[in-house]
């Protein structure tokens, strides 16, 4: 269960990661962003229930951002996990991606 | 006939004089590559100057059962056609070694008048002369029905036994020129699997090491095997192998076995499956009646406790200090007879004593009628006490060859010294006392090269870094590294094929040591580098990752061929 859930809110897609992402289940992640890039609305990834993340899983992360931003859309974490954070720190990510706090301020955020 | 001086040089090229034709015969002979053909081309020459109505040649088949028709000449080709080796008049001369001469074939009783029914020829008159070489009888030549309807004379005769001669000679020279190049073949081949033999035995053996073996074949390959390695948690996997049979297919079923130990026994941990799994492979590709006696099994240097399994082979001997050996009989049959075989893992601690296999080689060493027997090679286990265990191994052998037995067999001998293995292991932690970094191995597994393993290893690591005193985010931190340093394992040094990866986690006075090994070709630790963090492509990331969360991460060097050995250091804050 890595891609827990693809919805649609305020004409965000969003995606909801759960569980260990790893060099087994990153490759699930990496099909699910780039294939919701079809719908060109911004993307949320929400990573509340992810444990465990590891290169394998923050190289997914960085190329679904790359796809989104090269057709003019953004992509965003929502809800990093303590574990999750640590790694973006460590990969000095943390900068590169928007982060949000929680699902609510990702929604209010002003569409960039 | 009329005098050979006087008659002329035939128009088809065939010389007429007798000697001249066979001194033709043997230069062209000499000069051909083709044999078959310069066959029937000499028969053709053979008829026209003998002045016959038909002619042919007859060799044995590899059997020497059969005379098989190799060349024709004539208005039948009966090329092909066979006559057991005796019945007929062809049969008869290779059988006497005698020339024929046959006036009227119908009269003969030994004519063999089915092949006329075949052809239509008749056959009136036969001159058949053998054709060998020493001894050894290969075949005949026989000519048929002078055209002008005389009998066959001395002339005939003698002309006929020349032309047999050299033919003879010609055919069974292109013959052993044959069996040269096979045999230069076969040489390579033979060459190439002991060198594919030497590579399967432990590359040098350590003089200090507590296990050694020694080989001694008796031809350039060996149906006998050893191997020893030692296991990422200290433990050693020791086998020894005697394939039944001789020559380069006992040799290949031997590289076969022994490769399959150097794979199965880094991952399987009990003997007696192991051997089970073994047994299986071979039955599934052996050749029928080949098999091998094996012993496979465990011994851990630092308790002494030793866990094997035998399939058929000579029972090891146990030998402690002032005392007879004690032999360790088991009655699973050898590997490759049944597919379903049972293996049964036999247990014993060696407190100090020495574990000697060996291979029917040794103890059917011989001295005129006398035996050396495995009481023999127990007097013998103490020649040279006190050198080095291998130093020990070759004189036992030397001793034996210089008091002049003899061995129709390969010699292989493995043994395990525990007393020097009590030695070094104490040592060894006498060391690592002095040192701060002393650390107490926690836990060991090897699992395949296989993304789907990742989620499986690190409940044991989280568990053990726990245990080690970390806190929730240093424990995490070295889940990080552990998983990004099998991944790297995965992609780059086994790119993405199937391989084993063993893993050892060693608890130290302030931290953890996590040891991690694969057994592909060797990395060169100067191109792992971390990337670039400016650089947002994937690649180097995780090794920038192991960097950062761990407190040192070095390979340890190993021998070429025995893959990488990664080491990372976690301490407590």
């Amino acid at each position: 269960m890595t891609v827990a859930s693809i919805t649609e809110q305020s004409g965000r897609t969003v995606i909801a990661l759960s569980g260990e992402i790893d060099m087994e289940e990153a490759p699930k992640v990496r099909r699910a962003l780039l294939d919701s890039m079809k719908q060109k609305r911004d993307i949320l990834v929400d990573l509340a229930q992810v444990t465990y993340i590891d290169s394998s899983g923050i190289a997914s992360l960085i190329e679904g951002l790359q796809a989104a931003r090269k057709q003019k859309n953004d992509l965003a974490l929502v809800s990093v996990s303590q574990r999750a954070r640590r790694v973006l720190e460590l990969a000095r990510l943390d900068k590169v991606f928007t982060i949000h706090a929680d699902m609510a301020t990702a929604l209010a955020a002003a569409k960039s | 006939m009329s005098s050979p001086a006087s008659q002329p040089i035939d128009p088809t090229g065939t010389p007429t004089d007798p000697l001249e034709f066979a001194a033709a015969l043997s230069r062209s002979f000499a000069q051909t590559q083709d044999i078959d053909a310069t066959v029937r081309e000499a028969l053709g020459k053979i008829v026209t100057l003998m002045q016959v109505e038909a002619g042919a040649i007859f060799l044995l088949d590899e059997m020497r059962a059969n005379l098989v028709c190799r060349a024709s000449v004539g208005p039948v080709d009966i090329t092909g056609l066979t006559v057991p080796n005796g019945s007929g008049i062809v049969g008869r001369a290779v059988m006497e070694d005698s020339i024929q001469v046959v006036e009227q074939a119908y009269e003969d009783q030994h004519f063999f008048a089915e092949a006329d029914r075949k052809t239509g020829f008749v056959t009136r008159s036969i001159l058949c002369a053998p054709m060998s070489v020493g001894q050894n009888a290969i075949g005949a030549v026989e000519v048929l029905n002078k055209r002008d309807g005389k009998p066959f004379n001395t002339e005939d005769q003698n002309l006929l036994r020349l032309v047999a001669a050299s033919s003879a000679l010609a055919i069974s020279n292109a013959r052993m020129a044959d069996r040269l190049v096979a045999q230069e073949r076969l040489q390579r081949e033979v060459e190439l699997a002991a060198e594919i033999q030497r590579h399967l035995l432990p590359a040098e053996e350590d003089e200090n090491s507590p296990i050694c073996g020694l080989v001694r074949p008796i031809q350039e390959v060996s149906g006998d095997f050893y191997d020893h390695f030692e296991l990422p948690d200290g433990t050693i996997a020791f086998a020894i192998g005697d394939v039944s049979g001789k020559g380069l297919n006992a040799s290949l079923l031997m590289s076969q076995t022994a490769s399959l130990f150097r794979c199965l026994g880094k991952t399987v941990r009990d003997p007696a499956r192991l051997m089970a799994i073994l047994n299986r492979e071979i039955c599934a590709t052996v050749s029928r009646g080949m098999f091998v006696t094996m012993i496979s099994g465990l011994y851990d240097p630092a308790t002494g406790h030793v866990r094997f399994a035998n399939a058929g082979h000579i029972p090891p001997l146990l030998r402690r200090p002032n005392q007879r050996s004690i032999e360790m009989p088991a009655d699973s049959p050898p590997l490759g007879i049944l597919p379903g075989s049972k293996y049964e893992t036999e247990e014993v601690d060696l407190n100090g004593a020495q574990f000697v296999l060996c291979t029917d080689g040794v103890t059917e060493f011989r001295f005129g009628d006398e035996e050396l027997g495995t009481q023999g090679l127990d007097l013998l286990i103490d020649t040279a006490r006190g050198k080095p265990l291998l130093q020990r191994l070759n004189a036992v052998v030397d001793e034996l060859q210089r008091a002049g037995w003899r061995s129709r067999d390969d010699l292989t001998l493995l043994a395990i010294d525990d007393a020097m293995a009590a030695r070094t292991v104490e040592q060894r932690a006498e060391s690592e006392r002095a040192q701060p970094d002393s650390s107490d191995f926690l836990f060991g597994l090897s699992f395949p090269a296989d993304p789907k393993r990742l989620k499986l290893v690190r409940p044991a690591i989280r568990a053990a870094a726990e245990a080690c005193g970390f806190d929730e985010n240093e424990t995490d931190d070295v889940l990080l590294a552990a998983g990004e340093a099998i991944e790297n394992i995965i992609v780059h040094a086994y790119g993405n094929r199937r391989g084993e990866i063993a893993l050892a986690v060693h608890r130290m006075a302030d931290g953890l040591m996590l040891r991690i090994r694969d057994f592909a070709p060797n990395v060169d630790p100067a191109k792992i580098q971390p990337r670039k963090l400016e650089d947002v492509r994937p690649g180097g990331l995780g090794t920038h990752f192991i960097r950062a969360v761990m407190d040192d991460a070095s390979f340890i060097p190993l021998p070429d061929g025995e893959g990488n050995l990664l080491e990372l250091v976690k301490r407590k804050r």
